[in-house]
């Protein structure tokens, strides 16, 4: 799991690029975060990614009109539990058998 | 007061465009309403997507932004492949598209789609214009990344309304951007490590890009090339950015690429990539791609890097920057000589064998098209075993000489391109070259062709199969050729004459004909000498396929060549 924070402008559709950037890879994220920083916004994403994916995808990044800044960085463990045990997946609304008859 | 439509014209004309291709709707018919002595004239096509390929032919003719507009719903739907063509192989472009009313977005009014969420994956840049006061930052900030560093598509959308309404205009913006593109320029050590990687080098090579070109940096490239003397070819893209004649150039490389281009790749020990995403139809089997090589990346967007493998040495910049850079390091350097590796790379035993098969007379034909066509002419070629053939025989030395869509593929793109280089280059030979399955793609441009009487000379290579497709299927899928059969085409002559273009029919049998080359010649001649639009039907063998070829899966030393 890798975690990267992109620092960006909030403009129409930037968020959507650097979302876009991962699930044009087939690439889960368990976690994603957006919100106001001290200079314009800044998005906190983790996923499962490969060396080679992180280089990709921090240059699909910084190929965004208006991303800032891209830095990649280890897991954080509040996020990872946050990830995997705070919010549920799929939503709690979702009942079980609906569920499996989805994926059956 | 001025109009939102005005304020688009008017910052258009700001931009330098006085040529826009499109088609009307209800979305966008306040602009065509304030078209009328606004200094911007109108082409119209009979589709949208004839509009974008035309502005995107405009644009990769003459590097300038060629500019598309359609109306909401359908029309912006039929934009883009055409967008995301010119994202593929990085063409300036700018569409505009109409909108519902600001006030029915999100309610799925008539002909409302979210064009702007659509074209986030294949624009550099796009917005949905909220507000009249809006549109002149948003134009001018348009222009400028469609044309700034990696060039590519932009999509503005404007609801009607904003067209509309009326405000105070001050004049066109001029948009500088917060942060400027980061620079690695003649500062930057790359050189040193460069010369040091060349001197340990056993057999260095260089691959072309279509980045070469659109840097202009081609008088620089042709110049370190020249100094290196080390084996160099080209993409499809790149084709024309290196001189045909230099002794070490080797045409054209990859899946239908030389023996010798491919080869060199291959066995390579240092390869430096000038402009080139090094895509799978160049690599071949990227796993196996230059298992031996060091590659050094010359490239704008550094986005590209990395794509097959790890690059060794990235050096990012503008090509027409890095480039001299480099050239003026490397020619105060002691380089080794690489004459020895070059005599091996560039020799007679590596060149392909004799081209003697099924596709030897619809080659023969290309070759005769293309020697009567003048050195500041301009092929366009389709997508599919035409193009493929094209590519294998220019041999034109003109940066945009060779149009093509190389990246994405679109079928249907050459005739409504071959529209927009004819009007970028009105004196120009145009020559476009399709197959019959692309040509119907967008037949329906031979209207445009008509209308405004452009001398566009177009060939359809005629195999009554959609033949790369049936290709593979005769190759990899033991000749089940699964709905490939085009042999109820409908008589491309005729159609030609509906549409008022002349038109005639060259046979295999004609061409091959010793008693009926000297017709064959004049008739060629006389294609060439009108200035009107003609249709040649070239009815080649059905059968007839492209070599060499690299096997999907296979590395670039496993090409195939003709039984």
């Amino acid at each position: 799991m890798h975690i990267f924070h992109i620092r960006y402008r909030n403009t129409q559709g930037t968020l959507m690029r650097i979302l876009g950037a991962a699930s044009r890879r087939g690439i889960d994220m368990p976690f994603v975060q957006a919100e106001p920083s001290e200079h314009g916004h800044k998005a906190t994403l983790l996923m499962d990614v490969n060396a080679k994916q992180v280089g990709q995808l921090c240059r699909d990044w910084h190929a965004i009109v208006d991303v800032i800044d891209v830095r990649p960085g280890a897991p954080i463990k509040e996020l990872w539990d946050h990830a995997h045990l705070g919010i549920p997946h799929p939503p709690e609304s979702a009942p079980s058998e609906n569920s499996r008859a989805a994926t059956a | 007061m001025r109009k939102g439509s005005q304020i688009v014209l008017d910052c258009l004309r700001a931009e330098g465009v006085d040529l826009v291709f499109g088609y009307p709707g209800g979305a966008i018919m306040p602009l065509y309403d304030a078209l009328d002595g606004s200094g911007v004239k109108h082409i119209l096509t009979r589709h949208e997507q004839g509009a974008v390929f035309a502005a995107e032919g405009y644009a990769r003719a003459t590097g300038k932004v060629g500019v598309a507009m359609a109306t909401s719903g359908p029309g912006a739907t039929n934009l883009i492949t055409g967008i995301a063509d010119a994202k593929m192989d990085s063409v300036p472009l700018v569409c505009i598209t109409g909108q519902v009313r600001s006030a029915l977005i999100g309610t799925d009014a008539f002909q409302e789609t979210d064009v702007f969420g659509m074209t986030l994956s294949m624009t550099k840049w796009n917005r949905l214009v909220r507000s009249i006061e809006e549109i002149p930052e948003v134009i001018a900030q348009g222009f400028h990344w469609a044309r700034s560093g990696r060039p590519g598509p932009v999509m503005i959308d404007i609801p009607v309304d904003m067209l509309k309404a009326s405000m105070e205009f001050r004049g066109a913006l001029k948009f500088a951007p917060v942060r400027p593109p980061e620079h690695v320029g003649s500062e930057s050590t790359f050189a040193t490590t460069l010369i040091a990687l060349l001197q340990q080098a056993k057999k260095p090579v260089a691959l072309v890009g279509a980045g070469a070109k659109l840097s202009g940096a081609v008088d620089d490239l042709q110049r370190l090339l020249d100094l290196l003397q080390i084996p160099a070819f080209a993409t499809v893209h790149g084709l024309g950015a290196v001189q045909q004649e230099s002794p070490y150039y080797l045409g054209m490389v990859g899946m239908h690429g030389t023996r010798a281009a491919n080869m060199a790749l291959d066995e390579n020990d240092l390869l430096l990539v000038f402009g080139a995403r090094l895509d799978d139809r160049v690599t071949g089997e990227p796993t196996r791609f230059a298992p031996h090589s060091k590659i050094v990346h010359f490239e704008i967007d550094p986005s590209q890097l990395d794509r097959v493998r790890p690059c060794e040495l990235p050096v990012i910049g503008d090509l027409a920057e890095t480039i001299p850079a480099f050239y003026q390091e490397a020619k105060h350097a002691h380089l080794p000589d690489f004459s020895g590796w070059r005599s091996v790379a560039c020799g007679p035993e590596r060149a392909d064998p004799k081209a003697t098969g099924l596709a030897h007379p619809t080659r023969s034909f290309l070759d005769e098209l293309f020697s009567r066509m003048p050195e500041d002419g301009t092929i366009l070629a389709d997508v599919g075993q035409h193009q493929m053939w094209s590519a294998q025989r220019y041999r034109g030395s003109s940066p945009r000489g060779f149009i093509t869509s190389g990246g994405l593929g679109a079928m249907g793109f050459a005739l409504p391109a071959a529209v927009g280089v004819q009007l970028a280059k009105p004196e120009s030979i145009v020559l476009c070259v399709s197959g019959d399955g692309g040509f119907q793609m967008n037949i329906q441009e031979l209207a445009t062709v008509h209308r405004l009487a452009l001398p566009v000379k177009m060939v359809i290579i005629d195999n009554k199969y959609l033949g790369m497709v049936r290709q593979w299927q005769q190759l990899f899928y033991e000749r089940n050729y699964a709905e490939t059969d085009l042999s109820d085409n409908p008589d491309f002559v005729e159609i030609a004459k509906a549409y008022k273009i002349s038109a005639s029919l060259l046979t295999e049998e004609e061409f091959v004909d010793p008693a009926k080359k000297d017709d064959v010649a004049a008739k060629l001649d006389r294609f060439f000498a009108s200035r009107q639009p003609e249709l040649l039907v070239f009815e080649c063998h059905p059968e007839a396929n492209v070599y060499p070829m690299v096997p999907t899966g296979a590395a670039l030393s496993e090409m195939v060549f003709e039984e």
